[in-house]
């Protein structure tokens, strides 16, 4: 292959490097207003009353609304959310009236002047609690709400998606067991933290157009989204996305877009922005749920896992309407890489009032491997085998069934194991550095599978150009993960004319088709194959003309270097630019007229798993395989961890772009370093005290260890080339495989996450005495 | 950020006609690391700023008549890569770099960096360490306070809305061995949760500590007693024992005061085993 | 209130009436439509809004606008002359040194004032040296390799 596989340079590069590349917030209409935000202090509280009066008399204020005014809900899976609290605030955070203005300081001052009175209601600040009996109920209305068929909401109680998983007889075979243990663990919520913060104007036409400019991961998605919200046909309301300074996540679903959309409708013809600031960002936008987690496992002698029992409590915050399937991913997936015949699991998700909980790169797989990988290290040292014995004893092969009895045709978690161990050298024994810094090893697989709906399609068009250039339209966002590049690549390897030939359009839903939305690593997947589709179609075109054009029979043509060319005879041949716009006789007349090649995806037979016991056929696209190894150095006088060295191996099908694919793992590996010793949104009383890059840390530059990255190629049949997705698994292993290394430097097991200096000095101590 | 007045002047009598004349609304302009976070954050509203860069006597460092003196408008990044800083008071350049990051070091100060009296100043300790002296200028004249009676609380120091400190100074010693240390969340770029400079000279040792107390504080019970010790194990065990009772740490979201007393033992140690 | 100040701006001398509170960076992306420095934290935390003053680094969101004045500043924008990139731009590209691209220009701009100021860094004065830009997508092992690869042309 010619471009794929190849190291093709960024299409989106020289524009980042110069700083042209426009992104929402450097977007300046004309006659521009500005929002502002006020927002609840209290974490769950009824909003008694509402005084604008003071804020309306201010010079410059444009307009102020109240959640009153518009007070249909939205939600993606769960219509549970209004962008406006209405009638109660359910977070502190939350924002209860906003205003615009001609400036931002105008409409910040006016904030500022509007009073709130508040009852303030008892609040829900673990899940934990918020299950029991008698807590106060966040939503209780929950029984209205629209809700998507495959979750399982409790009305009457905080739990929003109660999901089940039932494989085989798992009470009987821990009966049987030659071995039972069971471990607890705690997540914490932690925030997604992309460079840009959330950003997005909001523009209403005179005959009722809206457009919306949004840093959003999911143009299409979010349209939906606030269509359903604000009344609005889809043929009036275009969602552009012009640029993603960074999602993980967070910028999937809809956050303040429904908050400018009701001004820019009573003011129409004025844009209005809203920016929010970082500490913003940290209390307002989505957060990682926070998870407490239960393992209960059952071993036979040989170290054969035999059952397993998990309890995952998903603290969901005062929204779930993206959570319920968070809840439900990790659900399906709670066996982890393992090939396991018997599964019990009930993963709750329980709203709670805290900030909103939504997808985090590898939603629920990083929070339940974090556990899962901790509980197998455990589990092997109890009954005498490696961490690297159980693993290859219990990991998925093919032939194996996963947690919700599918059979596994494609896995290549047995070769990244022996890669990953071969590379951290796991049989050897780190080496002591001096007597008061210890090093250990420590290993962890992950699994992750696309969390989508079933039918979550993508499409893509080609068109080419008279000069033989062709442009690319897609909605899937490049947020940095490289999929203008990786989408032109597939598109150049088709049609065989250089990437530089191709331009790539994106996130416009009045110009670019559909694309259900940019999360899940399906994106190479799934739109990449739209991709190959649409360029297969112009390519069949193509070569219908030339076959009349070069009198030989197309299964006799191939498309080279710009040319269809014979392929047997290489010197028969017609320029694609030729084509382009159609095939002319020599009297001047033509046939056919431009080519626009179309191209459309879902992943084919995908159905829904039994809704009492999770099982299912083919409930999932794939699964994506992968191990990491770390080596750390703790100092045991300051409890401070360092890593080293991480090896990283995953099975990705076909890898589309070496350096892309491998900055994807170098940035996941630092996220999980992240996640596992610096991030924690610490919240008080549903307040979050840290939410700033003060006392928010995420890792820098001098955090970086060296760092082995691999894969192995066994193709997933249904994705271009065979590729599958990787971006969000490469995070998963990361946080359990150091906690698994500070416990073979250390002997100390943390079954929370960060693992601080603190806290591991204090176990030390504790182990000491 | 509320409306503000912009004054420059280039001369400290002229600086101090402006703080004179308008008293409490008006806030002195150095780096403006922390001033202008301050600001955004609405944590303070100056109507008037008076920015004394453009005071060209305060951008020195001096070494003459064994006095070494920073000016106020002296970066951390000059003073951390000053050579005779570097050569002959290591601990002091390390303090210095060791805060923000380098961008905010190439506006910050270190003379900002006392003002403020944070109780984390990484710059605090050393300069307690060799015993410093604040040069504060105002109408009556030039005086000089010891940095020890400098600091009053969090965030508060003896100087008056009408003074301007010019600088720091301390005396040039030969004998001065001194040892830095910063514990924090992440290597790079952070707050200190506990931050040290213990120095041994022929005068004796100097102990200081930041973020162990509402300011940066001096041990002067562990000082008295290694003075009275010679170093060995036990002796060094018994002044970290001293010295986790001397300091008063709280809990924050950045460490308990439990690991707080904790690091205190450890730095000490590590600083005192390097004279052993 | 606005005071009026003369500054170097990319090479070309400007004068230019700004209000007295606001940033270096608010300058440069409102009144300049300089958009190429970004506001990430806003609190001189995460190093997306570096350019470079007189020679040295800063975080525009720490700088009020108007003690540029007398100053040579130069943004993301001013690295490109006639369309040539810069050496450090073609690296990055290269070694494909970004992703979303939002903490690009400052980390760049940072990676410039210290090549000025050290042409040879090792690999860990560069760690060191742009530690206080703040980059969530890269792990930033490209982007010190996009360094290091222009330090090594420079001294070869």
């Amino acid at each position: 292959m010619k471009y794929v596989g190849k190291s093709v340079k960024r299409v989106d590069g020289i524009k980042k490097v110069t700083g042209s590349l426009k992104y929402v917030d450097d977007i300046k209409l004309s006659k521009m207003l500005y929002a502002a935000v006020k927002r609840s202090p209290y974490a769950h509280a009824n909003i008694v009353n509402i005084n604008i009066e003071r804020a309306k008399a201010l010079k410059g204020v444009k307009d102020i609304i109240t959640g009153d005014l518009f007070t249909k809900r939205a939600g993606l899976y769960l219509e549970d959310k209004n962008f406006l609290a209405v009638g109660k605030a359910r977070y502190n955070g939350e924002a209860v009236a906003a205003v615009c203005a001609e400036t931002e300081e105008i409409a910040q001052e006016a904030v500022n002047l509007i009073e709130v009175e508040y009852e303030v209601l008892p609040a829900v600040t673990n899940a934990k609690d918020g299950m029991k009996k008698n807590a106060p109920l966040v939503h209780p209305d929950l029984g209205d709400y629209k809700c998507a068929p495959v979750f399982f909401p409790e009305p009457g109680t905080n739990i929003s998606n109660h999901y089940k998983q039932r494989k085989g007889d798992a009470p009987k075979a821990f009966e049987e067991a030659y071995y039972v243990i069971e471990n607890t663990f705690y997540v914490p919520h932690v925030q997604h933290v992309p460079i840009e913060p959330h950003t997005a104007i909001a523009q209403m036409d005179a005959d009722g157009c809206l457009t919306v400019w949004s840093s959003c991961q999911s143009p299409y998605a979010v349209r939906q989204s606030l269509s359903v919200a604000f009344d609005i046909p889809l043929n009036k309301l275009r969602v552009i996305s012009p640029a993603v300074g960074g999602g993980f996540g967070s910028k999937a679903g809809t956050t303040l877009e429904g908050i400018i959309i009701p001004l820019a409708m009573r003011l129409r013809g004025r844009p209005i922005k809203l920016t929010y600031t970082r500490e913003d960002e940290f209390q307002n936008a989505y957060v990682r749920q926070g998870l407490h987690s239960k393992i209960k496992t059952a071993v036979n002698k040989e170290g054969k896992i035999t059952a397993v029992q998990n309890e995952f409590i998903w603290d969901g915050g005062a929204y779930t309407e993206y959570g319920v399937n968070i809840a439900k991913a990790a659900g399906y997936a709670s066996t982890g890489p393992y090939d396991i015949d018997n599964v019990w699991t009930d993963s709750y998700c329980v709203y709670t009032n805290h900030p909103v909980g939504g997808p985090y790169r590898g939603f629920g797989m990083c929070e339940i491997h974090f556990c899962i990988e901790q509980n197998l290290d455990i589990v092997a040292e109890e009954i005498g085998l490696t961490p690297y014995e159980i693993r290859k004893i219990n990991g998925m092969k093919p032939g194996g069934t996963t947690g919700t009895g599918e059979l596994v045709t494609q896995s290549g978690l047995m070769e990244c194991l022996e890669q990953v161990s071969a590379d951290i050298k796991i049989n050897e024994k780190s080496k002591l550095s001096s007597s008061k810094k210890v090093r250990g090893k420590g290993i962890a697989c992950g699994w992750k599978s696309p969390s989508m709906p079933n039918d979550a399609g993508s499409s893509a068009i080609i068109k080419l150009n008279e000069d033989g250039t062709a442009h690319l339209l897609v909605s899937a966002q490049d947020i940095g993960q490289g999929s203008d590049t990786v989408m032109t690549q597939i598109a150049a390897e088709v049609l065989s004319i250089s990437p530089d030939k191709i331009t790539i359009r994106t996130g416009d839903t009045d110009c670019t088709p559909y694309e259900w939305q940019t999360v899940a690593s399906r994106i190479t997947y799934s739109a990449g194959r739209a991709v190959y589709e649409a360029c297969q179609d112009a390519k069949s075109q193509l070569l219908e003309l030339s076959q009349i054009k070069l009198g030989i029979y197309e299964r006799d043509l191939k498309l080279k270097d710009g040319y269809v060319v014979s392929k047997i005879y290489p010197d028969k041949k017609i320029a694609i630019a030729d084509l382009a716009l159609g095939l002319t006789f020599d009297d001047g007349s033509g046939i056919h007229g431009p080519i626009i090649g179309r191209g459309s995806f879902i992943p084919p037979n995908i159905r829904n798993a039994d809704k009492h016991t999770g099982l299912g056929e083919h409930p999932v696209a794939y699964w994506t395989y992968g191990v990491q190894g770390v080596e750390v150095e703790v100092d045991i006088e300051t409890g401070e961890t360092k890593v080293l060295k991480v090896a990283s191996c995953f099975d990705v099908g076909k890898v589309i772009n070496p350096q892309l694919i491998e900055g994807q793992v170098e940035g996941a590996i630092l996220q999980g370093m992240g996640t596992a010793l610096l991030e924690e949104l610490m919240l008080k009383d549903g307040k979050v005290m840290n939410p700033s890059f003060v006392d928010y840390k995420i890792p820098t530059s001098g955090d970086i260890p060296e760092m082995i990255i691999k894969f192995v190629e066994n193709p997933e049949e249904t994705g271009p080339f065979g590729a599958r997705g990787v971006a969000e698994p490469a995070m998963v292993p990361t946080a359990p495989a150091i906690a698994n290394a500070i416990y073979d430097a250390t002997g100390i097991r943390l079954n929370t996450m960060p693992m601080t200096a603190e806290k591991i000095l204090s176990a030390i101590k504790a182990k000491e005495i | 950020m509320n409306s503000v007045e912009y004054y420059s002047p280039t001369s400290l009598k002229e600086a101090l006609n402006l703080l004179a004349a308008y008293g409490e609304e008006a806030s002195i302009l150095n780096g403006g690391t922390d001033l202008i976070v301050r600001m955004r954050e609405g944590q303070s509203k100056p109507k008037v700023i008076v920015d004394i860069k453009k005071i060209d006597e305060l951008h020195k460092i001096e070494i003459e008549d064994n006095y070494v003196f920073i000016g106020a408008c002296v970066h951390l990044n000059d003073l951390g890569k000053h050579q005779y800083i570097i050569e002959k008071y290591p601990f002091l350049a390390k303090a210095a770099l060791s805060i923000g990051s380098n961008q905010v070091r190439n506006r910050a100060t270190c003379i900002g960096n006392i003002c403020n009296a944070s109780p984390l100043a990484d710059t605090a300790t050393p300069l307690l360490s060799l015993n410093a002296d604040v040069h504060i200028y105002s109408e009556n004249g030039l005086r000089t306070v010891p940095l020890n009676q400098f600091f009053v609380f969090v965030r508060k120091t003896i100087l008056k809305q009408d003074e301007i400190v010019t600088g720091i100074s301390f005396e040039d010693d030969d004998s001065i061995l001194g040892v830095f240390y910063k514990m924090s969340r992440r290597k790079e770029v952070d707050l200190s949760t506990v931050c040290s400079t213990v120095i041994k000279s022929n005068k004796g040792y100097f102990v200081s500590y930041g973020a162990v107390a509402p300011t940066p504080v001096r041990l002067y019970k562990t000082e008295s007693f290694l003075n009275e010790n010679t170093l060995s194990q036990e002796t060094i065990k018994e002044a970290c024992m001293i010295a986790s009772q001397e300091v008063s740490p709280i809990s924050d979201i950045r460490a308990t005061e439990k690991y707080r007393r904790e690091i205190v033992e450890v730095t000490l140690q590590n600083s005192l085993l390097e004279w052993l | 209130m606005k005071k009026t100040i003369n500054f170097i701006l990319n090479g070309e001398p400007v004068e230019h009436a700004v209000d007295t509170n606001k940033t270096l960076l608010k300058m440069l992306r409102e009144d300049f439509d300089l958009t190429g420095t970004k506001e990430g934290c806003g609190a001189g935390e995460c190093g997306a809004c570096t350019v470079i003053m007189d020679g040295k680094a800063v975080n525009s969101c720490l700088v009020l606008a108007v003690e540029s004045e007398g100053k040579d500043i130069l943004t993301i924008e001013g690295l490109t002359v006639n369309g040539e990139l810069d050496p450090l731009q073609t690296s990055f590209v290269e070694n494909a040194a970004l992703q979303c691209g939002y903490c690009t220009p400052g980390m760049i701009m940072t990676a410039k004032a210290m090549l000025n100021e050290n042409p040879n860094p090792s690999l860990d004065e560069i760690k060191e040296g742009i530690s206080g830009n703040l980059c969530r997508c890269t792990g930033y092992k490209k982007i010190i390799e996009a360094i290091h690869s222009v330090a090594e042309q420079n001294n070869s």
